[in-house]
């Protein structure tokens, strides 16, 4: 199988591995860096379990080659906070009982960040429209998107929330 | 009002949020530690078909494939069997992996092991099976035509499955009936499809001869006997992990063939084998269920009270009868619980499990009760459009009220505690019933946009114990659960349980069971859960019952650990005997006494192995095990409300307002038990308004992806209005009714309720309601679509 040298970003940490160019960037991330908080729901793009950020954007990481990440920087869930630490969505989330199975979560966490970064106090149903393409089957979303509001609530007025790296998670040598 | 108790009835954060919110939670997929082998199955592509030849060397030669099994393979290998002792009920064992005929399309046929799972999909598309197509069955009135196709000859007519029985003076109530109300209710094929799919990893250690599985099984204790059996080996010889799991729902809650073939190719090839089940594969084999059909007859008062009812059932089972609970699961659970909070003392069911060539129908998360309530409370509705009643009038004048309590109802239910009719009126209140009523009415009928309003009152069974699925005849269910408790010498405790958890926070409610008993912290409780090496054996978690039974396994095992406590405390203090000392706050104290130790000071000295002192004890150590067989009747009860705008001119009903009042006796934590109703209604709403597996006429599933078969979205969930009233079980420990399903339960005829009513006020109106589930927005649209045609002004 064909394989392609890729230097890339990842929650801040940049490194260099080989990879068979068929390998999604979901697989690299869970198989190669044992980055395994990214989840794969459905393999096609439609439930954002696997959602990361890639310069900045959302993107479905079952749906990019490794190869294609080339260059960029991504951030994982691992990478939303430090060591022990919570981000605050990560902490709205737990005040707010947003989470249940928490396998929709990380992606969901990622969805937000990038919410939040252009809109730094969305209303409910702006959360709404923005998170149609993160599935949760446990939570019937409701407290999902309270939790946002409240992070969008207490951060108005300051500065939008970053989507770079914090932390940098336990990527495998 | 919510009782309090210690931590008990307290909205306590989440034990397990953490590490999941980090990305650091333990799902199946996750578990890499031993670099195992990945499989890939080869699957019918046949609803039915005969099986002549399987062809596998050129898979064989790709490099990284490490072997290629097929049927043959797994002769050693007993087939499943699922064993349900009910009169009219045909058995059929079903083999791992197919062998002279698949019978529904996703059918298993051959099995690739690789170096990893790409190397695995590409060996599939080397592997060549001759095929001798038969012709395939896809509905019931299909299957059970004369001279239909047989799905297995051993399951004659397709019937796998057939219950009748008459409860009262059925034919004499119908016979002096003032009016009679006839009418079919239909709901489609669904799944539950959790987030994360399922999955297993195995690893035999020939030293010490004991197989390791991991799965995401709601089950670990049944799937530990039952390879036991399969393998022929010593249970003591099988280790069975559950690990974190992304949603389970009942779909979780079976045996599949995938959970015995990668532990049988873990002991054949002396490697660890690992598969993780992709989404089409979910929607193509994971249990399906529903697909009902409730023909309801009932004989009625001027007044609006069913004297009478029958109902004929039909369910699609599918190709096999899923293990454990059978296809009778749905077929008897539908026809049992129908009368849910009515008073109906006149009853007859007729209840057919039928065989297809589809994927095996299961569990999932409510069972039949969706069903069953979508018929009766569509029926109530229906009847009180007749008669000119309110939705609400009729369903008060066929309740139980509190005051008739204990009361059985004639299939022999037993109700102890509940608050059918509270619920209700709370509920009317909450929603501000009558002002929408008079918002309706002042909407003229011919505009575009109605209101209306739906309600579902119902029953939900919760907690089976070992009794109730004697009597459902379940011969692999125990209906106890179990869990081993210990408190270490430093005063914290550790919970060992093989009840799972796959969203519901048990290491959080059982931490605030235990806290509350012993006088500690919730964060001095560990919960080890869903691992059968340590922990007693048990059920598992589904069917609303692991607050009842693992809570009521954590009460009994703290009173025990406490018990013994108390007792080398008082040792320690004077010798005073325990009903004069108190355990709170990390002490031992004596009763109006300054006297006390620590309650670590005690828990060490309870390790202490010599004697003198401590005569009181009469082992050392503070290790107890703890079984819950909970009593027969554990029945919460709630009332769900919903009120839409229906568009007609998309056809989109939009939700104005959704109340529910649930009654499950006392909470554990209200924040979780309202997260699971909010989210069980969820898949309520999908049930009502999205969701349906649909096959084509040679048994192709046409909905094999989340773009075709479609759960509600962040769009299509509203927010709640959850409200409780608290009648505490009398007969279980705590009090505690289970409720994980009944959000679920209610959503259902609620949502297709509230759209009917909105129609009926509206000029398409045809006198004829929707009775069949999901309510799509074209099935509005080809209502006004009809009416236009008629109407003539095209709209």
């Amino acid at each position: 199988m064909s394989t392609r040298t890729i230097t890339l970003t990842v929650n801040d940490q940049t490194l260099t591995r080989e990879v068979p160019v068929r390998k999604t960037l979901a697989d690299f991330l869970r198989e190669d860096l044992g980055l395994t908080g990214t989840h794969v729901g459905c393999e096609l793009g439609q439930c954002g379990a696997c959602t990361v950020l890639l310069n900045g954007d959302p993107v479905k990481s079952c749906l990019l080659f490794a190869v294609q990440a080339e260059g960029s920087q991504i951030v994982t869930v691992e990478g939303l906070a430090g060591k022990d630490a919570l981000h605050p969505l990560q902490q709205a989330f737990h005040d707010h009982h947003a989470l249940q199975c928490g396998f929709c979560t990380p992606g969901m966490l990622l969805a937000a960040v990038d919410l939040l970064s252009r809109n730094p106090a969305p209303k409910a149903d702006e959360i709404r429209r923005h998170l149609s393409g993160n599935l949760c089957r446990c939570t019937g979303y409701v407290n999902i998107v309270k939790a946002i509001e409240a992070v969008g609530a207490g951060a108005a007025g300051t500065d939008t929330v970053s989507t770079g790296a914090v932390g940098a998670g336990n990527i495998q040598k | 009002m919510t009782q309090v108790t210690g931590y008990i009835g307290r909205s306590v954060k989440r034990k397990e949020d953490a590490r999941l919110l980090r990305g650091e939670g333990r799902y199946l997929d996750d578990l890499n530690h031993l670099k195992p082998k990945q499989v890939a199955f080869w699957r019918s592509p046949y609803a039915h078909a005969r099986i002549k030849a399987v062809r596998t060397a050129e898979a064989r030669e790709l490099p990284g494939v490490i072997a290629v099994f097929t049927g043959e393979d797994f002769a050693p290998v007993k087939p499943l069997v699922t064993e349900i002792q009910l009169e009219g009920y045909v058995a059929k064992p079903q083999d791992p992996v197919a062998r002279d005929k698949a019978s529904h399309a996703g059918e298993i046929v051959a099995v690739v092991v690789a170096e990893d799972r790409y190397i695995a999909e590409d060996a599939l598309e080397l592997i060549e099976v001759d095929f001798e197509p038969l012709p395939a069955v896809v509905d019931v009135d299909a299957a059970l035509a004369e001279g239909s196709s047989l799905v297995h000859t051993e399951v004659p007519g397709n019937i796998y499955y057939r219950g009748r029985r008459v409860f009262g003076e059925v034919e004499a109530a119908f016979a002096k009936a003032e009016l009679v109300f006839r009418e079919t209710f239909r709901t489609s094929r669904i799944a539950g499809t959790p987030l994360e799919a399922r999955g297993c990893l195995a690893e035999y250690d020939p030293y010490q001869d004991v197989l390791t599985v991991w799965s995401s099984t709601q089950i670990p204790s049944i799937l530990h006997l039952k390879l036991a059996e399969i393998f022929g080996m010593h249970e003591n010889g099988i280790r069975i992990i559950a690990p974190d799991m992304g949603g389970g729902f009942g779909i979780k809650a079976q045996i599949y063939p995938e959970e015995i073939i990668i532990p049988f190719l873990a002991r054949a090839l002396r490697l660890p084998v690992k598969w993780v089940q992709d989404r089409r594969e979910d929607l193509l084999t994971g249990v399906h269920a529903r697909d009902h059909r409730y023909e309801l007859e009932a004989a009625v008062t001027r007044e609006g009270v069913l004297t009478a009812l029958r109902l004929r059932m039909l369910t699609d089972a599918g190709a096999f009868s899923s293990f454990p609970f059978g296809c009778t699961l749905e077929a008897t659970g539908g026809a049992r619980m129908i009368l849910g909070p009515y008073k109906i003392r006149n009853y007859e069911y007729d209840t057919i499990a039928v065989a297809t060539n589809k994927a095996p129908a299961g569990a999932y998360r409510g069972v039949a009760q969706p069903s069953c309530f979508f018929a009766i409370e569509g029926l109530m509705d229906i009847i009180a459009g007749k008669l000119g009643l309110d939705p609400a009038e009729i369903r008060r004048r066929n309740m139980l009220s509190s005051a008739e309590l204990p009361y059985t109802n004639p299939i022999g239910i037993h109700f102890d505690s509940g608050s059918y009719g509270e619920s209700l009126e709370k509920a009317l209140q909450s929603a501000r019933y009558a002002e929408v009523r008079g918002e309706q009415s002042r909407i003229p009928a011919d505009a575009g946009r109605q209101i209306g309003i739906g309600l579902a009152c119902y029953t939900e069974i919760s907690g089976i114990s070992s009794k109730g699925y004697q009597s459902r005849g379940v011969a692999d269910v125990p209906g106890y659960d179990s869990v081993r408790m210990r408190m270490d010498p430093s005063g914290t405790v550790a919970i060992y349980t093989t009840l799972t958890s796959q969203g519901q926070g048990h290491w959080t409610t059982f931490a605030q069971i235990a806290a509350t008993e012993l006088g500690i912290e919730p964060d001095q409780v560990r919960v080890v859960d869903g691992d059968t090496g340590l922990a007693p054996l048990g059920t598992g978690t589904f069917a609303s019952r692991a607050s009842i039974t693992g809570g009521g396994a954590v009460f009994r095992a703290a009173r025990e650990i406490k018990r013994i406590l108390l007792r080398v405390a008082g040792g320690m203090l004077d010798d005073l005997p325990p009903e004069e000392l108190e355990l709170g706050e990390g002490f031992v104290r004596a009763r109006g006494r300054k006297l006390k130790v620590t309650l670590r000071e005690a828990a060490r000295k309870a390790y202490e192995i010599r004697s003198g002192g401590s005569e009181t004890r009469e082992i050392p150590g503070l290790e107890v095990i703890a079984y819950y067989d909970p009593p027969p009747s554990n029945w919460s009860n709630a009332v769900h409300l919903a009120v839409v705008e229906l568009n007609l001119v998309t056809g989109f009903p939009r939700f104005l307002d959704y109340v529910v009042v649930s009654d499950c006796g006392n909470l554990i934590n209200p924040m979780i038990v309202d997260g699971q109703i909010q989210g069980g209604a969820a898949q309520g709403i999908g049930e009502a308004l999205l969701e349906a597996l649909e096959y084509d006429p040679g048994g192709q599933l046409l909905t094999a992806s989340w773009g075709d078969y479609l759960i509600p979205t962040a769009l299509d969930v509203p927010e709640m209005k959850i409200e409780h009233i608290t009648t505490p079980c009398p007969s279980t420990e705590g009090g505690v009714k289970g409720m994980g399903e009944g959000g679920a339960i209610g959503a259902l005829p609620a949502v297709v309720n509230a759209v009917n009513d909105a129609l009926r006020r509206s000029r398409c109106w045809t006198g004829v309601p929707i009775t069949r589930a999901p309510v799509k927005p074209e099935d509005i649209l080809r209502r006004v679509g009809a009416v236009g045609a008629e109407g003539g002004d095209g709209r």
